[in-house]
């Protein structure tokens, strides 16, 4: 770690909680008993929202097989997990066990219950159970997109009244902090994360995984995950969906009325992707899919990789990032029209490979040739400064732009 | 540079930039428990540099390589790593190894360009104590770091105009690149270590005499900068030299050109089959050698030297006389004029890589017209040193290779030793080798340094 600026640490407060970092495993299967939520901890998570507790007596949870398919892409392996996985096939015995034994082994580590209940007694209760278990902060799930119940999960995410009057009984069984778990299958989350509010939510937590299907088996006419012959949509994750979890972030976090602190996912791998969510709102951070694919290992980069981020940009505190990027977004009707870049490239660099001429020519403005040497040259008339060939280039600097000097173009 | 060709530039010109270096670990499956993390001698863990890399934590990668090795530059470019961490690395039971060395190279290069700097001496309280360093070679750069980051004043003494050692004048400039030398030596001297070049140690005393002016322990790392000639028929001939000299010479730009006096349009032998004998008949044939020939004992598949070393060689066509050797030398009274040597074989195949497993085959004799020798049969601590050592009292053995023990103290309370001067066993003596020593014994002198009980080994 970098030693000279001492002062500077990525401690956070939350909800009056206090972390030690943002970092924090996601209700999932990382975090499903004493042993996993140990490991995180001594690896140097910053807290755990431990896997949903079920209160058995109702609805006794099992899981399908195999619960799990893959988006393999270019040759590059888990960009994406879709899984049928439910909330915990534990005991609710076992499950306040491990939470009572977590929060006395580690007192400054914060542990988040994350509940789900299909009565206002139920959630009421675990509320209840959870906070005498010793948890520091109260998750609702209200988004698992595929649980194998009528009015459970992300159906209540999708039922602005049942959020309000389930928060409210939750808040009658604790005094803890309590968040709200939002679906993103839904047009817009603000007007969901506003009935969890008006419920008594202290915090928003998003997004939970994208219902979707990542494959079908052609051989088999089957969608995967091919269980015993059948298949269902369910939810997907990982660093495919970051770009639906950012954009969840920006709109929840600008918003004038919700104002509620919000607790971001959505394919977290690297501290850069943790940095774009603080920029855009989120006040911590939950992981699940990246540590299914890496392992808990990569916090140490999350946390120096953030810290060596904090003391390059002179951000004293976690907390002075979050949100930092918000102002610059816009409608796209507000973007300014001023001004028009054009594609520049260095043929120094060009390896005249043409995937910017192809781009160009079939899918923009046909204003890139080859010369006679295949390297690319841009017709500065012709080009409008779209940047696809800047976005196909394989060449690091090889395609840069400038603003042009001529008038606006429209094709 | 001269030897390349458009398919197959020389390593110093495939330098990864950050998009290669990312690309690269891409590739890597990042292991549990990684292989290549235990095949160090220095201890470098490139499991984790490279995952840190991958998840873009670019300057903990930098810091995971330079705290770990100091020299961390220079070992990416001369590192042996096909026999080192690449040699256990995952990947290559699917296709090819990661190129670990590069991934490294990048990441002290890159350290450069944005001016990061790892180390913080002002860590370490001041100690007061002082510490004399003889040779400025990868072990002294190494342990004089290591002292400076404990908070301890240490000087290096080096006979050589200019600092380095082995690295400076046994490894030829188109293997290590003249810039990461300077920059991992700069990378010491910002820590303050002093250099005190041109300063040569020597005399009974001189070990004693340090100690008395005020140092509180010295640790010698003098290498083997001392060749051995093979002596035999005509090596007393003029013609003959050590790679030694003739990397010395090669090495210097001012005396290069003296050096393609020696070889430039004649023929030329080297005998052995390590680094130093493929590295000088490479430099040899740059320097405008007609005909090379490196003629080791050891099969092809056998040598020590870098594949990626042997790989250069024979894109610059050297040529290769394996399991061979030299058995006269022909001169006209004054110089050389050809050699005469015979094919050998292993007596007991799998056997020792020795002379004394090695039989000649009968009916497979040649000559070959040769103007220039180059024995590179291995090299020995320098006579001027062994004096100083042995007037210190400092016990050596097979070899006169200094005896040290666990922590590098040798015989003589305050005196320590290590690289490659030092009986440690190795079979092969690495750059990274020597940094461990060095950074190793700096640890146990700091433990010297500070506690109360004092002592040498018996």
């Amino acid at each position: 770690m970098a030693t000279k600026n001492k002062k500077v640490d990525l401690s956070v407060k939350f909800c009056g909680v206090n972390f030690e970092n943002p970092f924090m495993l996601s209700s999932s299967p990382v975090s499903d008993c004493y042993e996993m939520c140990k490991n995180a901890f001594n690896a140097g998570w910053g807290g755990v929202v431990y896997k949903t507790l079920n209160l058995e007596k109702r609805f006794k949870v099992v899981m399908p097989s195999p619960r799990l398919n893959a988006l393999h892409y270019d040759g590059k392996r888990v960009i994406g997990l879709q899984n049928v996985e439910q909330i915990t096939d534990r005991t609710i015995k076992e499950n306040l066990k491990d939470i009572k034994r977590l929060k006395k082994e580690f007192p400054n580590k914060v542990l988040v219950s994350s509940i789900m209940g299909y009565s206002d007694e139920d959630w009421t209760e675990l509320a209840a159970l959870s906070e005498e278990a010793g948890a520091d902060m109260i998750e609702l799930n209200y988004s698992c997109p595929q649980m194998a119940r009528e009015g459970a999960g992300h159906k209540v995410g999708q039922s602005y009244e049942l959020m309000t009057e389930f928060t409210r009984a939750v808040k009658k069984g604790t005094k803890l902090p309590v968040m709200a778990k939002m679906t993103p299958n839904i047009t817009d989350m603000v007007p969901a994360a506003m009935a969890a509010k008006a419920g008594g939510a202290d915090a928003i937590s998003a997004i939970n995984t994208v219902k979707a299907i990542t494959a079908v088996d052609v051989n088999l006419l089957t969608p995967l995950p091919n269980v015993s012959g059948t298949s269902s949509i369910s939810g997907f994750s990982g660093a495919a969906v970051k770009p639906i979890a950012l954009r969840f972030m920006a709109e929840l976090a600008k918003d004038k009325n919700l104002k509620l602190p919000i607790s971001g996912m959505g394919g977290i791998t690297t501290w850069i992707d943790a940095v774009e969510f603080m920029l855009l709102g989120a006040g911590t951070l939950q992981v699940t899919t990246s540590i299914m694919r890496y392992g808990q290992r990569i916090v140490e980069d999350l946390k120096e990789g953030m810290l060596d981020y904090m003391i390059e940009k002179g951000f004293r505190s976690v907390s002075e990032m979050v949100g930092k990027a918000l102002p610059t977004v816009v409608d796209p009707g507000k973007l300014p029209h001023q001004k028009q870049a054009f594609s520049v490239i260095d043929k120094d660099k060009c390896v005249g490979c043409g995937q910017c001429y192809i781009s160009c020519m079939d899918g923009a403005h046909q204003a890139i040739s080859l010369d006679k040497n295949r390297k690319a040259e841009v017709d500065e008339k012709k080009c409008v400064g779209c940047l696809m060939c800047y976005h196909v280039c394989p060449v690091d600097g090889a395609v840069t732009y400038k603003y042009d000097k001529f008038n606006f173009k429209t094709h | 540079m001269e030897l390349k060709t458009k398919k197959h530039p020389v390593k110093t010109e495939r330098k990864f930039n950050l998009q290669h270096a990312l690309e690269e670990a891409e590739r890597c499956l990042l292991c549990h428990d990684a292989p290549c993390s235990k095949g160090c001698p220095a201890g470098t863990d490139p499991g984790k540099f490279i995952r840190q890399l991958r998840f873009r934590n670019i300057k903990g990668a930098i810091r995971t390589v330079r705290k770990n090795n100091v020299l961390g530059g220079i070992c990416a470019e001369v590192c042996p790593t096909c026999k080192l961490c690449v040699e256990r690395c995952s990947r290559t039971g699917i296709d090819r190894p990661i190129m670990i060395n590069q991934i490294q190279s990048f990441l002290t290069n890159h350290q450069h360009d944005i001016k990061f700097s790892v180390f913080d001496k002002d860590d370490a309280p001041e100690s007061k104590k002082k510490v004399a360093v003889i040779g400025s070679g990868p072990s002294g750069l190494a342990c004089a770091a290591q002292l400076a980051l404990s908070g301890h004043e240490a000087v290096i003494f080096e006979k050589n105009e200019k600092p380095g050692g082995v690295l400076t004048y046994g490894i030829p400039y188109i293997r290590l690149n003249a810039e990461t030398l300077a920059n991992d030596i700069k990378e010491v001297t910002s820590l303050g270590v002093k250099i005190k070049c041109g300063s040569k140690i020597t005399g009974k005393n001189a070990i004693n005499d340090l100690l008395k002016k005020g140092y509180d322990a010295v640790f010698v790392a003098c290498g083997l900068s001392q060749s051995n000639i093979l002596k035999i028929n005509g090596s007393e001939l003029a013609g003959n030299f050590t790679w030694s000299d003739f990397l010395e010479m090669s090495n210097d730009p001012k005396l290069r050109a003296k050096a393609a006096k020696l070889v430039a349009g004649k023929n030329v032998a080297v005998i052995g089959g390590g680094s130093v004998a493929i590295d000088a008949a490479v430099s040899a044939k740059k320097l405008g050698a007609v005909k090379v020939y490196v003629i080791s004992l050891e099969g092809l598949d056998e040598l020590p030297a870098d594949s990626e070393e042997i790989e250069l060689a024979h894109k610059s066509n050297i040529i290769f006389k394996p399991q061979s050797r030299v058995t006269n030398i022909k001169g006209d009274g004054k110089k050389i004029t050809g050699i005469d040597g015979v094919e050998t074989e292993w007596i007991k195949k799998g056997g020792p890589l020795a002379p004394a497993n090695a039989r000649d085959v009968k009916g497979c004799e040649f000559s070959l017209k040769i103007d220039a020798l180059i024995h590179a049969i291995g090299s020995r601590v320098e006579d001027s040193a062994l004096e100083t050592l042995k007037g210190a009292g400092v016990k050596t053995g097979d070899g006169n290779r200094t005896l040290v023990d666990g922590t590098y103290r040798t015989s003589v309370k305050g005196v320590f030793a290590g690289g490659d001067m030092i009986a440690s066993g190795r079979k092969l003596n690495t750059v990274a080798a020597a940094v461990y020593d060095g950074k190793t014994a700096a640890m146990a002198i700091h433990n010297f340094l500070t506690s109360t009980k004092k002592g040498g080994i018996k």
